[in-house]
C-alpha cells in the first residue's frame, strides 16, 4: 500500500479513484493529477512506482491545499463570518442553516435531533 | 447569481459621497443608512453606518474583513426565537 503525503493509505482501487481518499480531492482533480504526472488514471494505486509516488507528492504540495491545511482555511473563512457579525456568521453561530434553507421542517443535518416541545401540534392533529 | 464585473459593484451614490465628506470633515458619526444593498467599499473602512432593518438602526462599524459583503447583512430583519433550552441534570 502506497503511501502518498504523510498519513493517507489509498488501497488497491485505481490510482484516480485512490487518489480520492485524500480529503480535498475529488473526482476532477483526481484526473487532473494523474495528467499532470503523467501515468495511466487505470493503474491500480499499489502498482505505482516510487518515481511516480514522488511527481505526485510533488504536485500535491505545490498546487493543492489539502487535508489539514484545508480544513484549517475552511475554519477560518466561517470564523472571519463568524467575527464581523453579518448574517451568514450568525447562522454559523446558532447552529442553522447559512443558504437560506427552509427551518420549519427539515434542516435536521445543522440542527442536529429534533427536540421534542411539550403542547406543540403535531402536522396530524392539524388536520 | 454573481453581479457582472463590467458594473463594478453596487454602491449607493449618495452614501458614498456623504462618506466623501466625512472623510474631509474627518468626523466620525454614524451614518443613517437605508441602503441595506450598497456594498461595503474600502473607503468605508473605519467608518460607522446605522443601517435600518426595517424597524430600527442597527449600529454597524466597518472593519476590513466587511468589504465586499452588503450593508444590510450586518443589520438583521428577524428577531430569533427560541424555547428556552431544557437543562440537563
Amino acid at each position: 500500500m502506497p503511501r502518498i503525503v504523510g498519513i493517507d493509505v489509498p488501497n488497491d482501487k485505481p490510482s484516480f479513484i485512490a487518489l480520492r481518499y485524500i480529503y480535498g480531492i475529488g473526482p476532477k482533480l483526481a484526473m487532473d493529477i494523474c495528467r499532470k504526472a503523467e501515468f495511466d488514471p487505470q493503474t491500480k494505486a499499489g502498482d505505482l512506482t516510487e518515481d511516480q509516488l514522488s511527481k505526485i507528492a510533488t504536485i500535491l504540495e505545490a498546487d493543492f491545499v489539502i487535508e489539514g491545511q484545508l480544513r484549517r482555511q475552511t475554519q477560518q473563512h466561517i470564523a472571519r463570518l463568524r467575527d464581523i457579525k453579518c448574517y451568514r456568521g450568525l447562522r454559523h453561530r446558532r447552529g442553522l442553516p447559512v443558504r437560506g434553507q427552509r427551518t420549519k421542517t427539515n434542516a435536521r443535518t445543522r440542527k442536529g435531533p429534533r427536540k421534542t416541545v411539550a403542547g406543540k401540534k403535531s402536522v396530524k392533529e392539524m388536520r | 447569481m454573481a453581479r457582472s464585473l463590467k458594473k463594478g459593484p453596487y454602491v449607493d451614490e449618495k452614501l458614498f459621497r456623504k462618506v466623501q465628506q466625512q472623510k474631509q470633515s474627518g468626523s466620525r458619526e454614524p451614518i443613517k443608512t437605508w441602503a441595506r444593498t450598497c456594498t461595503v467599499v474600502p473607503e468605508f473602512v473605519g467608518h460607522t453606518f446605522s443601517v435600518h432593518n426595517g424597524k430600527i438602526f442597527n449600529s454597524v462599524f466597518v472593519t476590513e474583513d466587511m468589504v465586499g459583503h452588503k450593508l444590510g447583512e450586518f443589520s438583521p430583519t428577524r428577531t430569533f426565537r427560541s424555547h428556552t433550552l431544557a437543562r440537563r441534570k
